[in-house]
């Protein structure tokens, strides 16, 4: 029996920790609130080192935060992350997303800056500042940047902020063994999707809309190991799920992947969903990363990076090539129906379409189609936003914001 | 030098294939390609820069993905396929021709269109036997950001 608008709206029949209350993911001034107090203190993925493997290589990224930044290799081979910001009159020092740049010059009046920040070069500087303003006046913005797990260039626009290593806790762990051959990037592109970046984060941390994924389902669901599959969570609100077997040969014209991953079992998969908007996804040859920079409370960029080994022939790196764009890719089986899929959500939670709450009540022991990992994401959630998921607007019974799942 | 006939045979191949791929008719997109006929869709990353495929398939590749997208979950809004043959020239392996493409999805609900993606169709034709068939495609992208992507190949 269908229900009335009081029955709609009324508390979800499960525990404050089992639902969320639909207005996270389209009130605006949670979304410019969820930039400073979840992404500004993250350690957010910039991009990975096969990215800038020379002195003086450069790639832009843009911070879910807001901030426009360049990860530059420096002649040290340390890399190091600044704003893109000129100093002088605002303007955006390098435009290209990547290449390789002794000095970063900006284009409007050719102020000058080099690959560990310090300013080189100011035009007619004695002309126009006399002895009021140096080049060690103009140094650009340093943000906190690290290399790690696996290559990553790791940065963070906090000068207080916790280590890498203390905000991933033992999140990786599960990942540590397969990361110890230098990877490669072989596949970036982005997709701008109507949602918003939980819920594409969501739909990482749970694997029960598997029923999306003809290719999951045959591959998967039906096959021995799928239901053992467990979700750990750790602190800071990252959570992991255990491996299975994939059994790749019986969707139609497939068959075993020819190329595995150096340690892991065959048909082995991982996956590691990083608060507040990463995913590691070790799916037997290859290795994806998601990365979402969100634009707006209905809006998110997400980057997506295929990766294999270094160290890869031509014909390991084509197959696994191969291996990614069939479900991976823009083109792939299940890329494409996990993004129609959280841009249906987008479309059914805009803003005036009285979506009021999304259930998380699935509990099966932890295994692959309990929807825990979603609830550890928004323990932590709510605790870093000072607000509850269930009831961010504090309307309903005072309760504490609820602890861990 | 290609003869008139020659061209005219090519201009509508390439333009039958879009037609074909257009209203989703798989056996008549296939029933212009060779037996060996292989497809491929690249571009060119500047964020890595690195030339990227973003699917490759052989003819038996090609036609077992058309059979298994009905049990997918797919967008069902229709793309358009608009090419312009710009150049044919004469190889040894057969006619190589280079058309413009532009790629359009239309709404399903209201009915909006809007440009989807261009690229260029990179294909080599066999105008030997009876008729201009595709012995190679590659869809050579522009466009990078496809929003939720697509499951037909363009």
């Amino acid at each position: 029996m269908a229900r009335t608008a009081a029955q709609w709206n009324a508390t979800p029949k499960f525990p404050a920790s089992h639902y969320v209350d639909s207005r996270i993911y389209t009130d605006e001034a949670i979304f410019n609130e969820e930039k400073d107090k979840l992404f500004r203190p993250a350690w957010i993925i910039a991009c990975h080192e096969s990215e800038i493997p020379s002195a003086y290589d450069y790639r832009l990224f843009n911070h879910p935060a807001g901030v426009p930044l360049i990860a530059v290799r420096g002649d040290d081979a340390k890399v190091r992350a600044f704003y893109n910001i000129c100093p002088h009159r605002g303007n955006t020092i390098l435009y290209d997303p990547s290449g390789n740049a002794k000095r970063m010059t900006c284009i409007f009046h050719q102020w000058s800056f080099d690959t560990r920040g310090s300013c080189v070069e100011i035009s007619r500087a004695e002309q126009g500042y006399q002895d009021r303003f140096r080049k060690e006046d103009a140094a650009l913005r340093e943000v906190k940047c690290e290399l790690g797990y696996g290559g990553f260039v790791w940065v963070n626009l906090s000068d207080d902020c916790v280590s890498l290593r203390e905000f991933i806790g033992g999140a990786l762990d599960i990942l540590e063994p397969y990361m110890q051959e230098p990877m490669e990037v072989f596949h970036f592109h982005k997709a701008q999707v109507r949602t918003n970046f939980k819920l594409w984060h969501d739909t990482n941390s749970e694997f029960y809309h598997d029923f999306l994924h003809y290719f999951n389902r045959i591959t998967g669901m039906m096959q021995p190991g799928y239901f053992d599959r467990r979700y750990t969570g750790f602190a800071n609100g990252h959570a992991t799920v255990g491996s299975m077997q994939i059994q790749y040969d019986k969707y139609e014209g497939s068959q075993a992947r020819a190329v595995g991953w150096p340690g892991m079992a065959p048909g082995g998969w991982y996956m590691v969903d990083l608060f507040p908007g990463m995913t590691y996804n070790l799916r037997t040859s290859v290795m994806r990363i998601d990365t979402s920079i969100p634009l707006g409370p209905n809006e998110v960029l997400i980057e997506f990076r295929g990766l294999g080994l270094k160290r890869d022939t031509a014909a390991e790196r084509a197959q696994r090539v191969f291996d990614h764009n069939t479900i991976w890719g823009p083109f792939g089986r299940n890329l494409h129906e996990d993004l129609l899929g959280v841009t249906g959500q987008g479309r059914a939670m805009r803003r005036g379409t009285d979506s009021r709450w999304v259930l998380q009540g699935r509990e099966e022991g932890s295994t692959i189609h309990d929807e825990i990992g979603m609830r550890h994401y928004y323990a932590e959630w709510s605790k870093r936003m000072g607000r509850p998921a269930y009831d961010p607007y504090r309307e309903g019974k005072p309760e504490p914001v609820r602890a861990a799942a | 030098m290609v003869k008139s006939e020659q061209r005219q045979a090519i201009e509508e191949l390439v333009y039958r294939s879009c037609l074909a791929l257009d209203a989703k008719d798989y056996q008549g997109f296939l029933a212009l390609c060779d037996e060996d006929f292989r497809y491929a869709i690249t571009t060119y990353s500047p964020e890595i820069r690195k030339d990227m495929v973003w699917l490759d398939h052989d003819r038996k590749g090609m036609e077992t993905l058309f059979a298994n997208l009905p049990k997918h979950n797919s967008d069902h809004s229709p793309i358009t396929r608009h090419a312009t043959v710009y150049t044919v020239e004469m190889g040894d392996g057969g006619a190589n021709v280079v058309s413009a493409l532009q790629v359009f999805r239309t709404e399903l609900d209201g009915g909006a269109s809007e440009l989807f993606a261009v690229g260029r169709f990179h294909d080599t034709v066999n105008l030997d036997g009876a008729g201009a068939k595709l012995a190679r495609r590659v869809v050579r992208l522009e466009t990078r950001q496809l929003g939720y992507g697509y499951h037909i190949p363009f």
